[in-house]
């Protein structure tokens, strides 16, 4: 073995040693729990799942035979798909101004942007909460101006979780825009511009489609994290609003069914992937 | 009857927060297909120049003109005028010859006219045959051409072209050098162009326009500039050259300290103060040996050889000069020999707005 191969087998060692901690991190309370939740979707009880008893097929077949689950499959997607497109329209303008403002305050303003990420989703629920709810702040100034009779129900409905979501998803939107926004430059919109293109040419040819990886990004990012989120739906929801995070709680906490549990899981994981796949095709169909 | 094609006058440009102006009232104008450089180091406001002609930036007082009419009311989208940017600032988005068009589909431009003109562009720069790669498929030359075809295949009225060759490797500037001059005469388009370099700004340009420091110091021919510099910064930024003080003994003979008698060229009043310059290259070897007006023997202190030439470090006196001999002169100089060196009083040149 020649010198130069020897090192390259040596610094591949070194390399492996160095990725050793992660990956058992990784395999442990990642892989592990995975396959286990795998194995548990095929056993019928809670015991069988954990002592490798029996396998059948019995809750898939309810998850796909129940209506019900079909109803939570669809509020599911249309609760992420409502969320990731507004999140996307609100957060767009914040991150095109971040990203192209030349003002010294502009590290402070991407912070600004951000700081919600330091309170737990939790307690932004529940400031949610007391906006929104029946005596909320905007019920009860509706009805100090006599504006509406009874309670605007703003909350215990999927309204009030998509609001929340929204909010709650803003800063993940905008870091993610940030981050995709690599090729826009302002020399590029002078450039347009030099050529005959007005402010709204500049936005549709340029900036448009320059940006349109990161916004691809943020709503990718922002439709998953929607999609398998249980607090805030439950919360805001209280209790009405059906989708497979809340039901994936439900059957492993109240129910005890941790097989049907697990296959609604793995059907979220299953949606999970499959919007990965288009998002990728998506951009590619972008570079091309 | 206009005479003059662009006129700038008076521009001013003080950026929001900065203590003086970046450019300080600059003026110049040029003719119809003409191609001027605006030459001078880094930082002394020939980007800021560019840009408020462009429209992309507003100056802070002072005029632009095209054929007469001011043309600050009319916003970038509007002027009509092609910029070469440092960075060539292609789409990356978009195909070669969609960058090309660009221009012309917002001019409302219609199909087949926009595919003959971008055609013709792409013929012109060079590009045959390329108009379908991405920008990413192309070498730096490449992108040049293609920047160059988007700024004039909307026939501007105005090319402006900001450092267009600092991008580019030492054997391709040479090449896009010519390239550029050549396109830009085939065009007839009216041309200015930023660099700090100037053999660029010499070989490249009608005139130029040199600058330090936001003010305008000179403006005239490459050989102008080069041979009758006006002010010490004009003839120490262009060239080397060896400078002298004197006091003018009688119309065109001035007396150096310690050099003896110089005759020079251009008028200066009896009894003043002046300064002149010989440039390297105009000293010859003198064979008679005798020093005398213009004639100064000294001993060589230094020799750098320089394929081409010779570069020597002469002791006259207490002056040292520099002189710049063709190494095919005959019986070369050898360090620590005894020469003298001889200057025509055309080539000692009399700089007019030095300090005194
Ligand atoms: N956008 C700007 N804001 C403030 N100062 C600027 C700006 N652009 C340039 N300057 C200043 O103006 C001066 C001239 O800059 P520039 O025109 O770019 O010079 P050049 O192109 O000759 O190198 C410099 O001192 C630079 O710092
Ligand atoms: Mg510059």
């Amino acid at each position: 073995m020649n010198p130069a191969a020897r090192s390259a087998d040596g610094s591949r060692r070194v390399l492996l040693m160095l990725l050793l901690p992660g990956l058992v991190a990784l395999g442990v309370t990642f892989v592990l729990p995975l396959l286990w939740l795998f194995r548990a979707s095929f056993a019928s009880s809670a015991i069988g799942a954990f002592s490798g008893g029996d396998w059948t097929l019995s809750s898939y077949e309810t998850v796909l035979t129940d209506p019900f689950y079909w109803l939570v499959a669809w509020n599911t997607l249309v609760l992420g798909f409502n969320v990731a497109v507004f999140t996307v329209i609100l957060s767009y303008p914040i991150a095109l101004f971040l990203a192209r403002t030349e003002s010294r305050w502009r590290g402070v303003l991407t912070a600004l942007a951000v700081a919600p990420l330091l309170t737990s989703s939790v307690v932004r629920t529940y400031g949610w909460m007391v906006i929104l709810g029946d005596q909320g702040v905007i019920n009860s100034t509706l009805q100090a101006l006599s504006l509406t009779d009874g309670v605007v129900r703003l909350t215990n409905n999927s309204f009030g979780a998509t609001v929340a979501l929204i909010e709650i998803f803003m800063p993940y939107a905008i870091l993610a825009m940030l981050s995709g926004f690599g090729r826009l430059n302002t020399q590029l919109e002078e450039a347009a511009a030099m050529l005959g293109a007005n402010r709204l040419k500049v936005f549709t040819r340029i900036i448009l489609p320059l940006s349109l990886p990161g916004v691809l990004t943020a709503a990718l990012l922002v439709f998953v994290l929607a999609i398998s989120a249980f607090v805030t739906p439950r919360l805001m929801g209280g209790g009405r609003v059906f989708v497979l995070g809340t039901e994936v709680y439900n059957e492993a906490t109240v129910t005890l069914n941790w097989p049907l549990a697990a296959a609604l899981s793995v059907l979220l994981l299953v949606l999970f992937s499959s919007v990965i796949v288009i998002y990728q095709r998506a951009l590619r169909a972008l570079e091309a | 009857m206009v005479d003059h094609h662009v006129e700038i006058e008076q521009l001013v440009k003080t950026y929001p927060g900065a203590q003086k102006p970046s450019v300080d009232r600059v003026s110049f104008s040029l003719p119809r297909g003409e191609m001027l450089a605006l030459l001078g180091p880094s930082g002394c406001g020939k980007t800021t120049i560019l840009r408020m002609i462009a429209g992309l930036i507003a100056p802070t007082s002072g005029a632009i003109r095209i054929d007469g009419r001011d043309v600050s009311a009319i916003p970038v989208h509007k002027r009509n005028m092609g910029m070469v940017f440092q960075s060539y600032a292609l789409f990356p988005h978009m195909t070669v010859a969609r960058n090309v068009s660009f221009g012309l589909e917002m001019r409302k431009v219609g199909k087949t006219e926009i595919e003959e003109r971008v055609k013709k562009a792409l013929d012109l720069v060079k590009l045959t045959g390329l108009g379908e790669r991405k920008v990413s498929q192309l070498s730096g030359g490449q992108q040049q051409r293609a920047a160059i075809a988007r700024s004039l295949v909307i026939e501007p009225e105005l090319l402006l072209l900001d450092e267009p060759l600092s991008n580019l490797d030492a054997k391709l500037r040479d090449e896009m050098r010519d390239e550029i001059r050549e396109i830009q005469a085939r065009t007839g388009v009216t041309a200015i162009f930023v660099t700090h370099d100037q053999d660029e700004a010499l070989s490249m340009a009608d005139r130029l326009a040199v600058m330090s420091n936001g003010r305008l110091e000179q403006i005239g021919t490459p050989r102008e500039i080069f041979d009758r510099p006006q002010t010490d910064f004009v003839a120490t930024f262009i060239g080397a050259g060896n400078f002298f003080s004197g006091k003018v003994r009688e119309p065109g003979v001035a007396e150096v300290e310690g050099l003896g008698e110089l005759r020079f060229s251009g008028e200066a009043p009896t009894g003043s103060s002046v300064k002149l310059m010989v440039r390297p290259h105009r000293l010859v070897l003198d064979g008679t040996g005798a020093a005398g007006v213009n004639r100064f023997s000294g001993t060589v202190e230094h020799i750098v050889y320089r394929g081409q030439t010779l570069t020597l470090t002469v002791r006259c006196g207490t002056q040292r000069l520099q002189a710049d001999l063709p190494t095919h002169a005959g019986v070369l100089p050898e360090k620590g020999g005894e020469i003298t060196l001889a200057v025509a009083p055309e080539d000692v040149t009399f700089i007019e707005k030095a300090a005194a």
